[in-house]
């Protein structure tokens, strides 16, 4: 897809999700299916299967979602699914956190861990970030059991990686 | 005529003859004149023709014996010509085969030398396929060790990141962060 066109679907993400007065929390759980999509081959493989019917495809983003997202960002998703645009759902996603994140002048930090933080460590981890890299900052949190262990992350160009993977990878190496 | 006539046959008196064999004065006189006359026609008349004959055969003669020399000039060139083309081509023949024959040698000296670096090249080459051998199936025996060792160190921290160590960890992170700066 052309940028242009991820620009104008991000842009109508976020002024139906603005709209709905919920753009936070849309903007948190279509990153995590951005996420979940990149990750799960088997799912990018039925969300972006054009011989799918749309209907079917749809079907599908709503039994995932339901009942465990909003109905804004259900009803968002089986929009860019149903349209044909599964493939580049991570892409549209990431860019409108990217200017929900502009509107508040913060920038997105991603943080992955093997295991889900609890809200209390994810503020506590905002606050360390923010004061570490002194910019206000609009967290990610995604859940990846493939670092093992600790956190990464990303905001902007900076990785800060204590990851017990990345350590095992040094191991590795060093053998 | 008639004074002639008698003077003829009184010369032709058989016993006026004073010899058997000689001639008589007249016919000798006659004879003489008549051969003088006839002589001297013939020089005056047959003369030249002869002579111009015998000039132009004479000239036919030299000019025979011009051409002879001649060709017998050309024939010593030629054959001189033929003795030195034979002398040439017996000198071409030596330098090619000299030519020939240091080629051959030039050849199998080659060919000696390249077998030679070739039967070189093919000792160093199974001399370092042997190395490489020998080396990969250190470096294969130290990269089993190294995978084995990596899986067998991934499953023991894997088995060994229990909830609490993982708390421990993602608490670790955050103090390290915010003790960056």
């Amino acid at each position: 897809m052309s940028d242009a066109r991820i620009e104008a679907y991000s842009r109508a993400l976020f002024e139906v999700a603005q709209a709905e007065g919920n753009l936070s929390v849309v903007e948190d759980e279509l990153f995590r299916m951005a996420r979940a999509v990149e990750s799960s081959e088997q799912l990018r493989g039925i969300l972006t299967d054009a011989t799918i019917p749309a209907e079917r495809r749809q079907q599908v983003v709503e039994q995932l979602l339901g009942g465990k997202a909003s109905n804004t960002s259900v009803q968002l998703v089986s929009l860019i699914v149903g349209s044909g645009r599964g493939r580049d759902l991570p892409a549209i996603v990431d860019r409108l956190v990217q200017r929900a994140s502009s509107e508040q002048q913060r920038e997105v930090a991603e943080v992955r861990s093997a295991v889900a933080l609890s809200d209390d460590q994810t503020k506590r981890l905002a606050e360390a970030l923010s004061k570490s890299t002194g910019r206000k900052l609009n967290l990610k949190v995604v859940v990846d059991p493939s670092v093992l262990g600790g956190l990464v992350a990303t905001v902007g160009d900076e990785v800060i990686d204590d990851t017990v993977r990345t350590r095992l990878e040094q191991i590795k190496t060093r053998i | 005529m008639n004074l002639f006539v008698t003077a003829l046959l009184a010369v032709e008196d058989p016993t006026q003859t004073h010899h058997w064999l000689l001639p008589e004065t007249a016919e000798i006189i006659y004879g003489g004149l008549a051969s003088v006359i006839v002589f001297g026609g013939l020089f005056k008349f047959a003369g030249p023709m002869v002579k111009k004959s015998m000039k132009a055969r004479t000239e036919k003669i030299q000019k025979e014996l011009d051409g002879a020399a001649a060709a017998r000039s050309k024939s010593e060139t030629d054959a001189a010509g033929i003795r030195q083309a034979l002398g040439d081509i017996e000198a071409e023949r030596r330098k090619i085969l000299a030519e020939a024959d240091a080629q051959a040698t030039a050849i199998l000296a080659d060919g000696r030398a390249r077998l030679t670096k070739e039967v070189a090249e093919l000792e160093a080459k199974a001399a370092a396929d042997l190395a490489a051998a020998r080396g990969r199936s250190g470096e294969e025996l130290r990269g089993e060790i190294a995978r084995l060792s990596s899986a067998a160190t991934s499953s023991a921290v894997a088995a060994s990141l229990n909830e609490r160590a993982q708390q421990e960890l993602i608490e670790s992170f955050i103090k390290s962060v915010g003790a960056a700066k």
